[in-house]
């Protein structure tokens, strides 16, 4: 067993966990954080997106022991008591999703790119989204939702 | 070389099969602060029918959908529904959901009435109110309604009701009938782009025209139309699942069973072609797996008007297209070497 200290969505959290065990198990059999969705386990759908350090991984293909001291930020840390984030908040307005198992992930990697990159062209918000499969909806209001939400985060911006 | 084709594929599907029971049941109660509760057993999966349904409850009451608590799928509470299944719900719950909401909006009028001095013929539930039709200035809100019938009129507003489309058998001889309620119909037209030196496709854009009854929410139409376009150009040019000779499949993972990402999408314009169908509930049909069916057939035709090649096979991978290509290519020229030409066996 290996222990691991996180701190996840700004708490620090540990776990004994035996060495071989993923991001993506750790956050959701031990921490009880079941946001980030198994899916493929292998890589392909993205459902298990996660920030470490401010990047987007697969947690699915990170073993917990990798991000041992790091910062983890899943979806259940996205929200603040007083509000979403704005992707939250235009994904809902927008019915973005459907059944929404891809929604953690697809949010987490709007976030990242937007993070990186506020104002982006349709084409960079496909690219950054080209890792998280969605089986519902076309990607077209999800596309709508990140140009919307990166455009309030602007005017935030501009207005600060 | 890129060249560009447009293609178009029409449609119609069937809405509400009655070639076997297809019931939805459902129960409205109207509660003394003026809000309902919906008791239905259809599933959300996402596709935004509960919120339809809500729509549809608050519609027949003249309340707003944000009165209307929804609680569904609980086998154990909630009335029987044949499922979320073959587009049905919007149509079959939604008819039994509005006759429920219409009796126990019956009740209301009916203990409105001498609150009013009317007969109940003469109410209207509107805006969070009985009011009388054409004098909307003498009303009582909805709230005080329910309160009545509750605590002195002893006769809660509550309503159930079941929707089943009529069931109309088949001709033995001629197999002829009425094998479903209602139908809706759609066309979408797809521009495509194929390199004719690698047989690549990509769609550029896809036009929808749905009709669907009356649209109830036409975000969530939208969105289906959306997603129903993304599974037909999966089914059109990436996904097929492929076995060995042992009936394994041989490419059961995400990197070798090809479905839509974000960059395969094209531009989408929908238009929704609004149709009051006057057996559905305020006309509505429904949408869901109509938006899928002719994508693939515009885009086949898309393709054929690019280069000339009609591929009788899906999915209409590169390989597939660069073979009917050069096989095209190669009747050209035999065509030119051998005299007569041979009529194409399309």
């Amino acid at each position: 067993m290996t222990d691991v200290t996180l701190t996840v969505n700004g708490k620090e959290r540990s776990a004994s966990v035996p060495p071989e065990t993923t991001l993506l198990e750790m956050l959701r059999s031990k921490l009880n954080l079941t946001g980030a969705k198994l899916g493929c386990d292998v890589g392909d759908c993205g459902a298990c997106t996660v920030l470490v350090a401010g990047k987007s991984v697969n947690a699915c293909l990170m073993l917990a022991v990798q991000a041992n001291g790091r910062d983890v930020l899943t979806i259940e840390g996205l929200a603040t008591a007083e509000a979403f984030h704005p992707l939250q908040k235009t994904f809902e307005e927008l019915a973005s999703l459907q059944c929404g198992f891809c929604g953690p992930g697809i949010i987490l990697s709007a976030k990242t790119l937007l993070d990186e990159n506020p104002d982006p062209t349709v084409q960079e918000i496909k690219d950054a989204l080209a890792g998280n499969l969605c089986r519902c909806t076309g990607y077209t209001k999800i596309l709508e939702g990140v140009v919307d939400a990166a455009r309030i985060m602007n005017g935030k911006q501009d207005a600060a | 070389m890129i060249r560009k084709g447009r293609g178009i594929g029409c449609m119609w599907y069937p809405i509400g099969f009655t070639v076997m029971a297809n019931p939805s049941a459902a129960t409205v109660k109207v509660n003394e602060d003026g809000t309902a509760t919906l008791l239905t057993g259809t599933v959300e999966t996402g596709q935004g029918s509960l919120t339809v349904l809500g729509q549809i409850a608050a519609e027949e009451l003249g309340i707003a959908t944000d009165d209307v608590h929804v609680v569904s799928a609980d086998t154990d509470t909630t009335p029987m529904d044949t499922g979320a299944i073959a587009s049905r719900t919007t149509y079959v719950t939604g008819n039994a959901i509005q006759l429920a909401a219409e009796k126990a909006k019956n009740i209301l009028f009916e203990t409105a009435a001498p609150m009013l001095g009317v007969k109940p013929s003469q109410l209207e539930a509107r805006d969070r109110k009985i009011q009388i039709k054409n004098f909307p200035q003498k009303s009582v809100s909805i709230g005080e309604v329910a309160n009545r019938a509750l605590s002195v009129t002893g006769e809660p507003p509550i309503g159930s009701a079941s929707y089943n489309p009529p069931t109309v058998a088949m001709d033995p001889e001629t197999g002829q009938g009425k094998p479903f309620s209602t139908y809706v119909y759609a066309t979408q037209i797809a521009e495509v782009e194929v390199d004719d030196e690698t047989g690549e496709v990509v769609v550029l854009r896809i036009a929808a025209a749905h009709d669907c009854g009356t649209a109830i929410n036409p975000m969530l139409v939208e969105g289906q139309v959306q997603g129903g376009i993304s599974m037909g150009i999966g089914f059109a040019l990436q996904e097929e699942m492929l076995f060995n000779d042992q009936g394994q499949q041989i490419n059961p993972n995400l990197t070798n069973y090809i479905m839509p990402t974000s960059l395969d999408m094209p531009e989408i314009d929908v238009d929704i072609v609004e149709n009051y169908d006057p057996t559905g509930p305020f006309g509505a049909k429904g949408v869901g797996e109509p938006t899928s069916v002719p994508t693939a057939a515009a885009i086949m035709n898309a393709i054929y008007d690019a280069v000339g090649v009609r591929i009788h096979s899906l999915p209409a991978t590169a390989e597939k297209v660069l073979m009917a290509i050069r096989e095209n290519q190669a009747n050209g020229q035999k065509q030119i070497e051998g005299g007569p030409a041979q009529l194409p066996a399309e």
